[in-house]
């Protein structure tokens, strides 16, 4: 026999050997490798941390094909699924529980009531313990990197911004992460203030993280009053330090100035992103051609809406995640028109080869768009 | 719908097979599950910094003077790629062998390193380009189908059955030098002994005589280039398709996605592994497939760090394009100790060294890689994955730092961790084994082509890293070219008839 008959011979013989039964040599933990795109939950519970606020506890959906949660690190977001008269649309929330949490598929949210905010006000006002809820898993790149973040962590938050930071500060409290924080909790009057009983709590209990709350707009005994100033800060800064931000733009812009006066470097500063704002000179409306794999949609869109909303106000169940340009979850091409995009994270091929973000597009002019789905 | 072929993933593989069948006038639909083409063959973005996700040296695809297979074949699809020529310029480090060496500038500089190191190499080494010819060429005509070839190709027929050790050692090389120049066995993921030395001498050649190039743009560049061809070309790419199912229906293969959505052909092709679709995907029992699968060993699994220092590579003195360290220069020693999370086994790449615009200016990237042997990964569950994560990456930045005596950590502005899971989701490789099925003893790239005809399937076929010819986008790329000749070869002789 020649040589290559013998090789193949002896091959088929060793193949011949072995089990004729499906492969089962999986071994890596399927809830951590298998992460799906949709998560099945119910509200187990709800409180009212103020007046426009209120925390949502999630729990895994035992009778569902998801019966357990993905895990987490303090700083990412989930994304609810909901559908309000009729429309499916997506809204992006910090997580505001330990990440610890989620091995007992439990995770927490904290929705504040925006004006005229079609999910915040459909949550606050609609949902109730018990009711299914539809989440994506966990995404997001922000929160604290022990590889390269300083032990001096020093927080911003604006508002709602807080909730990243309450996980954070939960994480650090049951020893997941070992670093200092401080954070600066920036809200308008004391009614505001969310996670009071918790803030107060962890102020007393904790050598590691310490709250410092400032009213902006009431001065009360025990807070600090006004906008956040460098003198506030000025104590906590360190030789080395970490800042994470989280709020409004102008937070950012104002926090900005003062942390160029620490001479902070460009890599010690992280922000999340969760504001889209634009404001058209004259408002049009534009129509959009939505080319999908099996059919073709004409809708209309106005130039102070974003293509994804358009969507999802015409029925496309178009996807969705960040809503904020970041993740790339929602990307489609634009094969006709012109968009002013805000904000949108796009790869160098993605711009050269005409990929948009639809959630951070406004158009500027008649649009065709290709989306598979 | 119906398709004359339905490709499932398009991965680099599945592009490359797609891309052949749209230019031979079939109908053909690629099936993605991501948004975005190309597989492992894409990027990332954090702050500043765009990530190459896996490919850094391109091989067989060379140069105007000496043209890769890849090139050769892109240039029937009216494809160009711009690339960048890869210098030697390594770094080799062995703990137990107290060696550290730097192999810079051409290859006869590297040869009569070499003898400084183990005289006798100069001799013994030359006297192996020509056998590394010869094995190149017999290939080529194995691949192309020629009948008798083996009396062309002795040295082909006599190292058939040998192992990269064995057979170098027959050309008497020196042991050390043996060991030294296999440090590219890690690239591949198996020690010399295992390794079929006509996988060896092909991945060698390339090396030598093809040299490997970087891409001038960034990985998923490529990626969409090749998907934005095969559409122009009449072929269809689908994305946001993930398949749940691969059943027989009247004489058609009928593919379902997730959401109900159905779609038919004649014939199927795979850029996911057998692996995956025997255990997910179909549920008849190929009896073949299963055996197949179960006498097979998975690749290691890759662990990989993303770093985005923020200042020049000649600033953090980082000189050299690759830097590798061993616990043992002899693979079939190292291996052994990479059963462990920790172990000293480290591989870096700076991409910058060889492409200014990799990064920012005054800023650089540096990867840095390493294999874990075995189920290693079995105890991580949710409670404890993340910070596995990190006190591994942490180990291996520290590792790298201690290793070649450079500070990284200060510099560093933004941080990826890649696990085997990462890989598992993004690519649905099995146990986020990304290289595939380990090429070791009777299961190289060799024997699987050899025994291609008797132990393929009726229009199930398979493309991409953990087929044919291995891991290594040249590789899957071939895969898809191969595969999918062979394909349109059996079509038209069955019109014959």
């Amino acid at each position: 026999m020649n040589k290559i008959e013998k090789v193949k011979k002896e091959r088929k013989e060793i193949i011949a050997d072995s089990s004729k039964k499906k492969p089962n040599n999986t071994h890596i933990d399927e809830e951590v490798a298998k992460q799906k795109s949709i998560y099945h939950t119910k509200i187990i519970d709800m409180k009212e941390e103020t007046n426009n606020v209120k925390t949502f506890t999630l729990s895994a959906d035992p009778d569902s094909d998801t019966p357990y949660l993905a895990p987490f690190k303090a700083g990412q977001y989930i994304t609810i699924h909901v559908t309000i008269n009729g429309e499916d649309t997506t809204r992006a929330y910090s997580l505001s529980s330990s990440p610890s949490e989620a091995n007992k598929n439990k995770y927490k949210i904290t929705i504040k009531r925006v004006k005229d905010g079609l999910v915040s006000n459909y949550m606050l006002d609609q949902v109730k313990v018990g009711d299914k809820l539809d989440i994506s898993k966990p995404a997001g790149e922000f929160g604290y990197q022990p590889i390269i973040d300083e032990d001096n962590v020093i927080a911003i938050a604006g508002g709602s911004g807080i909730t990243p930071f309450m996980s954070l500060a939960k994480a650090i409290m049951e020893g997941i992460y070992d670093c200092h924080l401080t954070v600066f909790y920036s809200v308008r009057t004391y009614d505001d203030v969310i996670f009071k009983r918790e803030i107060e709590e962890i102020n007393k209990k904790s050598k590691n993280v310490k709250f410092i709350i400032t009213l902006t707009r009431e001065e009360k005994e025990g807070y600090l009053h006004g906008h956040l100033t460098k003198e506030m800060i000025e104590p906590y800064i360190k030789e080395f330090n970490t800042i994470l931000m989280c709020g409004p733009k102008e937070l950012y812009r104002s926090m900005n100035d003062i942390l160029n006066e620490f001479n902070i470097p460009r890599k010690s500063v992280r922000y999340e992103n969760f504001f889209v704002e634009y404001e058209p000179q004259e408002k049009i409306t534009y129509h959009v051609k939505v080319v999908m794999k099996n059919k073709i949609e004409e809708i209309t869109c106005k130039n102070d809406e974003t293509l994804l909303v358009a969507m999802e106000k015409a029925g496309i169940k178009a996807p969705s995640l960040c809503r904020v340009g970041e993740c790339g979850y929602c990307r489609s091409v634009l094969l006709e028109g012109k968009v002013k995009m805000i904000g949108a994270t796009l790869k160098k091929a993605e711009i050269e080869n005409d990929y948009i973000h639809p959630c951070v597009s406004f158009p500027d002019s008649d649009i065709v768009l290709r989306l598979d789905i | 719908m119906n398709y004359d072929y339905i490709i499932i993933g398009a991965g680099i593989g599945g592009l490359s097979a797609g891309l052949n069948l749209a230019f031979n006038h079939k109908k053909v639909l690629v099936l993605e599950k991501n948004s975005l083409p190309g597989g492992l063959v894409t990027t990332f973005k954090r702050g500043r910094f765009e990530f190459d996700a896996s490919l850094y040296d391109l091989m067989d695809y060379g140069s105007d003077t000496h043209i890769g297979s890849m090139k050769r074949i892109l240039k029937k699809y009216n494809l160009e790629i711009e690339t960048l020529p890869i210098p030697y310029n390594i770094r080799i480090k062995s703990i137990d062998n107290h060696f550290d060496e730097v192999i810079k500038g051409q290859i006869d500089d590297w040869i009569l390193h070499l003898e400084e190191l183990n005289s006798g190499s100069i001799s013994t080494f030359r006297n192996l380009l020509p056998i590394l010819k010869e094995i190149h060429e017999a290939l080529l005509a194995l691949k192309k189908g020629k009948k008798n070839f083996e009396k062309d190709f002795p040295n082909f027929i006599k190292y058939l059955d040998k192992s990269a050790y064995e057979a170098l050692l027959d050309l008497n090389l020196p042991t050390n030098t043996i060991h030294i120049l296999g440090y590219l066995w890690i690239e591949i993921g198996s020690p010399l002994n295992k390794l079929n030395f006509i996988d060896f001498a092909e991945c060698m050649y390339k090396y030598i005589f093809k040299r490997p190039v970087a891409l001038l743009n960034k990985n998923v560049d490529l990626s969409l280039k090749l998907a934005k061809r095969l559409e122009e070309l009449g072929g269809k790419i689908y994305y946001r398709s993930y398949v749940s199912e691969i059943k027989d229906e009247d004489n058609d293969k009928v593919v379902v996605l997730k959401d109900g959505t159905s779609y038919r052909a004649k014939e199927i092709i795979c850029n996911v592994s057998e692996n995956y679709v025997i255990k997910n995907l179909i549920k008849n029992n190929y009896i073949l497939l299963n055996q197949k699968e179960n006498a097979r060993t998975l690749s290691m699994n890759c662990f990989v760090v993303y770093l985005g220092l923020n200042q020049s590579y000649q600033d953090l003195k980082l000189y050299n394009y690759r830097y590798y360290q061993f616990q043992n220069i002899n693979s079939m020693a190292n291996i052994k100790t990479m059963n462990h999370f920790y172990h000293h086994t480290i591989e870096a790449i700076v991409p910058n060294i060889v492409n200014e615009s990799a990064s920012p200016k005054n800023t650089t990237i540096l990867i840095l890689k390493t294999l874990y042997n075995g189920d290693v990964w079995k105890n991580i569950t949710k409670e404890n994955y993340y910070k596995t994560k990190e006190l591994l990456a942490n180990a291996l930045i520290e590792e790298f730092e201690q290793a070649f005596h450079i500070d990284i950590k200060e510099y560093i502005e933004e941080i990826e961790i890649a696990s085997p899971f990462t890989f598992a989701r993004s690519v649905n490789t099995v146990n986020g084994c990304q290289f595939g099925p380990m090429r070791l003893g009777y299961d190289n790239s060799i024997h699987r082509i050899l025994s291609y005809e008797c132990e393929s399937i009726p229009n199930l076929s398979f493309v991409g890293a953990s087929s044919l010819f291995g891991s290594g986008v040249d590789n899957s790329f071939y895969s898809g070219y191969y595969i999918t000749e062979k394909l349109l070869e059996k079509e038209s002789r069955l019109k014959d008839e």
